[in-house]
């Protein structure tokens, strides 16, 4: 799968996705990781054939999808953030839906279906309707449908999202078993950074529809340096002179600061540390507490999208329509 | 081929959801009975109004073929809202990735919903006979609910290009409610024709509604003519072929769109 300069400009002037370029290989675990409104629901839409993009072209599994949509279709699982999961219908009932609509021949759809039951550890209530399965188990359902079709490239947009931790860890074995088991490339959403960290083999950070970053999670978290210092100063007064001094050090890759908390990105920490204690001491501020810490991708996320919010009232809207809407079905 | 087969993967679905709602279907139901009931009854006086020209029945026989419409009119004009569902709940966005053709999820949802409204039509019409509605001979009952699968097919046309075009539940049922009831009320289904104001049967005449309820009406009182039924058979095919292309163009176009 690879994307050249893929951008999608909204009719209200919005660009969702500006000029992006991505290359997966074949079978790895990639990772799209954005703040809310970042542009990845947009990217998967295009590379799923359901938006078309404003310029640039993208390749899914070989075919353009704009030019041979069909194609890039038959070759895809497409697992989406909300559940699709027909609740009129049972588990088994939604499994045989979608492997008519992706044209599984029927001599071997009975036994395709059965078998991701058995992955997906729906076996035992394949008969009853979806409408009594929990969230973990609609997931699943989810994941399952994407995989009936045997995908070259499957697609998952935030598969862990709103599930409790148990159900979010054994959505990530689910996620690892199957890709061990059919091999298959993963094209991931997210913003749980922890899911990244355990899944992917590369991630890309977009923001504001731009890529900001791609690499493995390790280079990401090694670039900012492998340790991290956090201290608390008793005055932000000489703030600003304390951290000019810190960066003087060549082994600092960046200093960032929040109210008096200062956090310093280093790849000699346990040297950094007393060095820091005799600069406070010289301009005469008194560190409060220190701490040495390793580098998390949250922090990798956070240097390369800042820390400021996001207006996602958007979002906000649908979610409020979206549960009206079950409360007038119930 | 694979567009036939397509067509049914969606019609089948829509069959599995309607078979599971069995509260709905009889819900559906209570507003044709009490129209075919409450109406009936009440303007049971007029038969002599309705024999003047030419009706030699109750009123309540009368305006039983109008009821059937009125049932195969809102069961299918209603029928295409879950588009906005499957637009919801993602649902959509999984054909539409599949390798299924647009224009094969918007029919085999217009023949669900026709299929449908023919079941929903057929119980209304057991209710008829119930109430002591004659009808010529029995086996008319076929051609008849044939004419209410063919006439709601145009129908569920209506429904889904009004469903793919709108963007919330309020616009759909606002534009649904605003076209329903005047398409059934310009009809000759509770009064005859003959004895509108000419402008009222004029615009009458315009109506595909009207031909649906003349023919039920001749095939229920057995007073087919070759040239009347050639007409009204002609009107309701047109009306119908022109619903579905235009119905799967809309959808194909709108469903392109970003939801």
């Amino acid at each position: 799968m690879e994307t050249d300069k893929l951008s999608k400009v909204y009719r209200s002037g919005l660009k969702a996705v500006d000029e992006i370029s991505i290359k997966l290989e074949n079978g790895e675990i990639f990772g799209f990781l954005g703040p809310n409104g970042a542009g990845k629901s947009t990217t998967i839409m295009i590379l799923t054939t359901l938006l078309k993009p404003t310029s640039g072209r993208a390749f899914v599994a070989g075919f353009d999808v704009v030019t041979q949509a069909k194609n890039v279709r038959q070759n895809i699982g497409y697992v989406q953030q909300d559940s699709t999961v027909d609740e009129y219908l049972t588990g088994r009932e939604n499994l045989e839906l979608q492997a008519r609509l992706n044209h599984i021949p029927k001599n071997v759809r009975t036994k395709r279906i059965d078998e991701i039951l058995e992955i997906i550890e729906l076996s035992d209530r394949q008969h009853e309707t979806a409408v009594t399965y929990s969230g973990g188990m609609r997931k699943r359902l989810d994941i399952g449908g994407g995989l009936l079709n045997m995908p070259k490239v499957l697609f998952l947009d935030e598969p862990t999202l709103g599930l409790d931790i148990q159900t979010r860890y054994k959505i990530w074995e689910y996620i690892k078993k199957i890709h061990s088991e059919f091999g298959m490339s993963i094209f991931l959403t997210t913003h749980y950074m922890e899911e990244a960290d355990k899944l992917c083999n590369n991630i890309s950070i977009i923001d504001n529809g731009k890529i900001k970053i791609t690499g493995s999670p390790k280079e990401l978290k090694n670039a900012l340096g492998n340790e991290i210092v956090v201290f608390e100063i008793d005055s932000e007064t000489k703030l600003d002179r304390l951290v000019s001094e810190i960066k003087k050090t060549p082994t600092v890759k960046d200093v960032s600061t929040n109210g008096s908390v200062v956090t310093v990105f280093t790849t000699s920490g346990d040297q950094l540390t007393p060095q820091i204690f005799q600069q406070a001491n010289n301009l005469e501020i008194k560190i409060e507490n220190i701490s040495l810490t390793k580098p998390t991708l949250d922090d990798v996320f956070l240097s390369h999208t800042g820390r400021e919010l996001r207006e996602d009232e958007g979002k906000y809207d649908r979610k409020k329509m979206r549960e009206r809407m079950r409360r007038i079905r119930a | 081929m694979t567009m036939i087969l397509d067509t049914y993967t969606i019609f089948w679905r829509e069959m599995k959801r309607y078979k599971k709602s069995r509260s709905g279907i009889l819900i559906r139901l209570i507003q044709p009975a009490i129209w075919i009931i409450v109406m009936g009854n009440t303007f049971a006086s007029t038969r002599p109004l309705i024999q003047s020209v030419g009706f030699n029945g109750s009123y309540i026989e009368f305006m039983a073929p109008g009821v059937i419409m009125l049932t195969a009119i809102f069961t299918s004009i209603f029928g295409g809202v879950n588009t906005l569902w499957d637009r919801r709940y993602g649902f959509m966005n999984k054909a539409l990735v599949s390798p299924v053709s647009r224009s094969s999820i918007a029919l085999g949802k217009m023949l669900a919903i026709s299929l449908i409204s023919t079941l929903q039509s057929s119980l209304i019409l057991g209710i008829a006979l119930a109430l002591g509605v004659h009808i010529s001979n029995l086996l008319v009952i076929f051609p008849i609910l044939l004419t209410v699968t063919v006439f709601s097919l145009g129908f569920s046309g209506i429904s889904v290009i009004v469903a793919a075009t709108s963007k919330s539940q309020e616009t759909f049922w606002g534009v649904i409610n605003f076209l329903g009831m005047p398409l059934f009320m310009l009809s000759p289904a509770l009064f005859p024709l003959e004895l509108l104001p000419s402008w009222l049967a004029f615009v009458a005449r315009l109506n595909p509604v009207t031909y649906a309820v003349l023919l039920i009406r001749q095939m229920m009182s057995g007073t087919v003519q070759l040239l009347p039924v050639a007409i009204e058979m002609a009107v309701i095919c047109g009306f119908v072929v022109i619903m579905v292309a235009l119905a799967s163009y809309v959808f194909t176009r709108e469903v392109n769109k970003p939801f």
